[in-house]
This record gives structure tokens, C-alpha cells and sequence, in this order.
């Protein structure tokens, strides 16, 4: 009885450790780029039924990608503002969440702020905002996206910062990546909106309340116009889900306000192709029109929905 | 001794089977990084993970809002065993701004924004000439850089 126990267990074993052995090497990450890609490639006859194919051939893929808190952090940083520690979520706040969306709110904040100190060269608070994201990450699950050795090379490199950008960089990606592929994509769009806010918040906030100050910068969030109708395009595909019906709320409120904002193109989207140098010039000319309520409304709320997810 | 072997055995099995679900989720992740993204060069990849599983002449649409004065990197990248990827950037009318078609179906190309604009880039994986017989799928992964 047991030697047949034995054996069945032996033929199930070796069925599923076949299985086994070629998911590892879909997913396995090597340098080898060729062996990579013949490793996630899978074959299926053709169906001879034409109306099938064309059904499949019609299917659509739809990505919507959100300005990241990186490439946020990099904008504020080009628009000519300074940095101010005193506008960022307190890293003793980081014991506060409890639930998946407070968590992944904050693993969007925590990298947007992360991404803001390590661009600002902030070396100390850059180390303590990854340990926030690490910590964020953990309670989300989120295996291997940013683990001691993150934050080893992190310290090791502070002083590189095409290094610095790269670390965040993956993080990100990793952590994103991550919850999409285990099933868990509403999640990662929750750490997008909370990146996103957290973006906006600062950046709004380092106009000190004027229009005047930094032109640059009140260029930067009247756009974010465009990038907040991604946003509420992305979280319509997931709006079953309790938590982003939330968040649709709270975006919905803030939509309101940008409708009040105008953005027009004044001239026909062209572009200039320079096929040695590979890069491809987009011109138009557009006019953009906020007034003083409007900015001080859009601030007052963005604040107000920051203070909330912070919470 | 014999029935210590075969417990030996039967706990190896086990902790093999143990590890099963531990890779079954990844897909496209290490291509994207792998691969994909070493394409991006000199450019700070902006961490967003944007792929999937595409099979010949599937298409998909990315919309981006691309910021003026930034110059981004795109790539579209695919397995190699999949069929040459047909990439085209477009506006909200759209207008066709880029078409890799003109040039060889190339999977980087760089583009600069005099003003910001929310533009489409819509992908297309081409059929196989010559593989009539079947459907490959694999990873797509479009990525974008930004430039220091």
C-alpha cells in the first residue's frame, strides 16, 4: 500500500516538476537576451474558422501609463523649484496603514517622495523613504521588489545619481510589475493614483500658493489636466472594486475643478522627423488659462484628498 | 534504512512541488527588464511596467501624456520569434506623427515635445509570412526613458 502511495506520489511529482521547471524559465531572469525571449514564447494551431480569427485579430489591447512619481519628481526639478522636506509625508506616519488601499496609497506616496529626495540629492531621507516603500511593499505582499539589498546598493550609491534614479526606477517597476501579474492589478493602480497625488501635491504646494512664483511649475499641473483623464480612463476597467470606486470619487471631485482649466491647441499637432539622429520633433502651439479661484481651489482640494490617503 | 531513503525521497518531492507556485505568476517581467529596457540606453526608464502577452496581428494602444521640453525614448520591444512590431504615434485626431514602417520597423525611437500633448501610440504585431500555420505569442513590452 505504501509502495503504491509511494509511486503515485512519484508520477504526480515528476508531472508537476516538468510544469515546474519550464515556468522557472519563463520567469527566471538572466543576462542571456536570446535564451529570454525563446523562453516566453508559447505556440497555438491556428483555428481555421475565419470569423475567429478576425475576432482575435479585432482584439485591442488598452495601456493607459500615468506620469510616474520619478518622472513627476524630475519635472518639479526642471521647473526650477527647490526642495522642502517639510511638505512630504512623515516617515513616522509609515506605521499607519493597515488596509490594502492605505498601503498601496502610500507605496505610491512613499515612492513619490522617494523619487523627490533622491533627485534633490536628500541622501539620508532618500534611504529612510525607500525603508517607508519597502515597508509598504511587505504589507502589500509584493515579494522581492525592494529587499535589503535595495537599500545596501542605495546607500552604497548615494553619491551616483544616475544610480540613485536607476534604484528607484526599478523599484517602481518591479512593484508595479509585480501586482499585475499576480492578478492584483486594481492595487497597482492604486499605488499610480497615490504616486500621482502625491506628484501633484507637491508640486502644487512648492508654488507657495502664488501663480507668479514658477511659471514652469503651474505649466506642470495644469497638465496634469491630461494625465488626471488617463487616470480615471485606467481605474474605469477596475471600478467593480469598492476601493477605486473610492478613489474615482475623489478624482471625480478633482476633475471638476481641472474642467474649470483650459488647455487649447492653437495650432495643428506636426512633426519633424530626423531619421539620422532617430528622433521625431512634436510641434504645436497651445494656450493654457487657470484663474486665481480655480488655482487656489485646485490646490485647496488637492491638499485636502492628500491629507486623507496620508491619514 | 531502506525506509529511512524513501522518506528522504518523498520529503524531497514534496518541497519540490512545494516551490511550483513560486514562479507561476511572472511572465513578461524579466523580458521587460531584461531585455526591453537595456534598450532605453542612456535614458532614466520612468517605472512604469507596461507588457503583455501579444500574438500575431493583435494590437494595443498606449496613451501617455508626452511633457514639452522632455525629450522620452520609446521602445517597443517583442520576443525575438515574434513577427516585426508596426508602431505608430498619433494625436487625439489621429494624425500619424511617427510610423516605424518608414524606417524598417525600428523598436527605439526618440521624440521631443515643443508642448505638452496627450498623444496614442498604437501597436500592431505584424502576421507571419512564414508561419501561416500557426500563432506565436510572447511578451510586448512598450517602455519609456526619459531623458537626464
Amino acid at each position: 500500500m505504501r509502495k503504491k502511495l509511494l509511486q503515485g506520489i512519484k508520477i504526480f511529482s515528476i508531472i508537476f516538476l516538468g510544469q515546474w521547471i519550464l515556468s522557472s524559465c519563463q520567469s527566471c531572469s538572466n543576462t542571456n537576451s536570446s535564451g529570454e525571449q525563446d523562453d516566453v514564447v508559447e505556440s497555438a494551431e491556428k483555428k481555421v474558422d475565419p470569423k475567429l480569427m478576425e475576432d482575435f485579430n479585432k482584439s485591442k489591447l488598452i495601456f493607459y501609463s500615468l506620469p510616474s512619481p520619478l518622472e513627476t519628481a524630475m519635472l518639479i526639478k526642471r521647473s526650477g523649484a527647490r526642495f522642502n522636506e517639510e511638505i512630504l509625508n512623515p516617515i513616522s506616519n509609515v506605521t499607519n496603514y493597515n488596509t490594502n488601499l492605505k498601503m498601496a496609497l502610500n507605496l505610491g506616496i512613499y515612492s513619490a517622495d522617494l523619487s523627490y529626495t533622491g533627485l534633490f540629492d536628500q541622501t539620508q531621507s532618500t534611504i529612510q523613504y525607500m525603508g517607508c516603500a519597502k515597508k509598504m511593499a511587505e504589507g502589500l505582499s509584493i515579494i522581492d521588489a525592494i529587499d535589503e539589498t535595495t537599500i545596501s546598493k542605495l546607500q552604497d550609491n548615494m553619491n551616483n545619481k544616475d544610480i540613485v534614479m536607476e534604484i528607484i526606477s526599478e523599484t517602481f517597476m518591479s512593484s508595479n510589475a509585480y501586482l499585475k501579474e499576480n492578478d492584483r492589478p486594481a492595487i497597482s493602480v492604486m499605488v499610480l493614483v497615490g504616486g500621482w497625488v502625491e506628484g501633484l501635491y507637491l508640486a502644487s504646494e512648492l508654488t507657495n500658493g502664488s501663480m507668479e512664483n514658477n511659471k514652469r511649475l503651474l505649466d506642470k499641473i495644469i497638465y496634469q489636466k491630461l494625465s488626471l483623464i488617463t487616470m480615471l480612463n485606467l481605474m474605469e476597467s477596475y471600478s467593480e472594486n469598492e476601493d477605486i470606486q473610492y478613489l474615482q470619487g475623489k478624482m471625480n471631485e478633482l476633475k471638476s475643478i481641472f474642467e474649470q482649466v483650459k488647455i487649447v491647441n492653437t495650432s495643428k499637432v506636426e512633426s519633424e522627423t530626423d531619421t539620422e539622429n532617430k528622433v521625431t520633433t512634436i510641434k504645436a502651439e497651445s494656450e493654457t488659462y487657470i484663474s486665481k479661484e480655480v488655482f487656489e481651489a485646485l490646490i485647496k482640494k488637492v491638499a485636502e484628498i492628500r491629507t486623507e490617503f496620508i491619514s | 534504512m531502506k525506509n529511512r531513503k524513501k522518506n528522504l525521497y518523498l520529503v524531497i518531492w514534496i518541497c519540490l512541488i512545494c516551490l511550483l507556485p513560486v514562479n507561476s505568476g511572472a511572465q513578461c517581467v524579466s523580458f521587460a527588464k531584461n531585455v526591453a529596457k537595456i534598450k532605453l540606453g542612456e535614458f532614466v526608464h520612468d517605472g512604469n511596467y507596461n507588457a503583455t502577452i501579444l500574438g500575431t496581428g493583435e494590437t494595443a494602444e498606449l496613451y501617455k501624456t508626452f511633457f514639452a521640453g522632455e525629450t522620452y525614448r520609446v521602445t517597443v520591444s517583442k520576443i525575438e520569434t515574434l513577427p516585426n512590431i508596426h508602431f505608430r504615434l498619433m494625436d487625439n485626431d489621429n494624425n500619424i506623427l511617427f510610423d516605424n514602417k518608414k524606417h524598417d520597423y525600428v523598436d527605439v525611437w526618440d521624440f521631443t515635445v515643443e508642448s505638452t500633448q496627450m498623444l496614442v501610440l498604437k501597436i500592431k504585431v505584424l502576421e507571419d509570412p512564414n508561419n501561416q500555420q500557426s500563432i506565436t505569442k510572447g511578451c510586448v513590452a512598450v517602455l519609456f526613458g526619459i531623458k537626464k
